[in-house]
């Protein structure tokens, strides 16, 4: 079965004729961060289903803002139906006659969706080596895709043109341009969103994430 | 250049450890730690796929048809959302 069958990814890597580049070295709190990114684009690209739900229940925080919120995540998941969190689902970001959010950058920054910042992402996706997946035709800068070209990048997925690695620099670059100006508003708003039950608790882990990330990025800097 | 595993390797590593970088990584990884971002904390949702009937392994390890690149690194990432 491919790979996106059973992850229900949105994105590929990107052929080039010559390819040397090799996975980099990667410390474990990189790796938790994508693990983090791929959680996120996980809950927000489809409903969990029953199986995913009891392993989301068991999740444990470890301390500060973040572990709090993974605790209420596992909290929100316990006390979950998969048929109650797919209606909630549907009802954020799918609705008839319009979602409750909407996920996607462009529409946060320029108040419509496909504007230039869905341009801008385009380029710098081809430049980094990322292409949508065959089949897949939203557009590229819902959030659900944006936390999984951040999981790619920082484990060296995809296949950039220069064929360098796309080190934290890259990356924050990459995280200014497309998510540090919107998600963490996107995700407050999932925080507050009057149908959000179980999605509350996803906002929270996003928006507390995020603010790491940030913080984390301006110590690289 | 003719990019090879060292040249790709020694990158990594410099990544790590030029002039700011070994207090840039000691400073993430304290930030990380303190705001409860333990690598341990989302091994509930990475053991559940290996507990549900081993996805990982039925993956094969290069996924042409996708075009993905399936290393340890990318596979441990995904683990936590293969459902």
């Amino acid at each position: 079965m491919p790979l996106s069958c059973v992850s229900g990814r949105s994105l590929r890597r990107v052929s080039r004729a010559v390819d040397h580049t090799v996975p980099p070295a990667i410390a474990e709190e990189e790796l938790f961060r994508a693990q983090v990114y791929a959680l996120l684009a996980r809950l927000l690209a489809r409903a969990p289903d029953g199986a995913f739900l009891t392993a989301l229940g068991e999740l444990a925080g470890e301390g500060g803002e973040f572990g709090a919120a993974l605790e209420q995540l596992a909290e929100a998941a316990r006390g979950s139906d998969p048929a109650a969190v797919d209606e909630e689902f549907t009802t954020l970001f799918i609705g008839v006659g319009g979602s409750e959010r909407t996920p996607y950058g462009s529409f946060y920054l320029t108040g419509f969706l496909n504007e230039k910042p869905l341009a801008e992402l385009r380029a710098d996706m081809a430049r980094l080596g990322i292409a949508r997946a065959d089949g897949v035709s939203e557009p590229e800068d819902h959030v659900a895709a944006l936390c999984e070209m951040m999981a790619g990048l920082i484990v060296g997925e995809f296949a950039p043109e220069d064929g360098g690695i796309v080190g934290l620099d890259g990356q924050r670059t990459f995280f200014d341009r497309h998510i540090g100006s919107w998600a963490g508003r996107f995700f407050a708003d999932l925080e507050t969103s009057p149908s959000a039950r179980f999605y509350r608790a996803v906002g929270a882990v996003g928006r507390s994430f995020l603010a790491v990330e940030a913080r984390a990025f301006d110590l690289a800097a | 250049m003719t990019r090879n595993a060292v040249t790709a390797t020694d990158e990594a590593a410099k990544r790590n450890t030029d002039i700011q970088g070994k207090d840039t990584s000691l400073a993430r990884r304290d930030l990380f730690r303190v705001a409860g971002l333990g690598v341990g904390a989302l091994g509930a949702v990475a053991a559940g796929v290996t507990a549900t009937g081993g996805a990982a392994e039925a993956a094969p390890a290069e996924t042409a048809s996708t075009g993905y690149r399936e290393t340890d690194h990318v596979r441990k990432v995904y683990e936590v959302s293969r459902f």
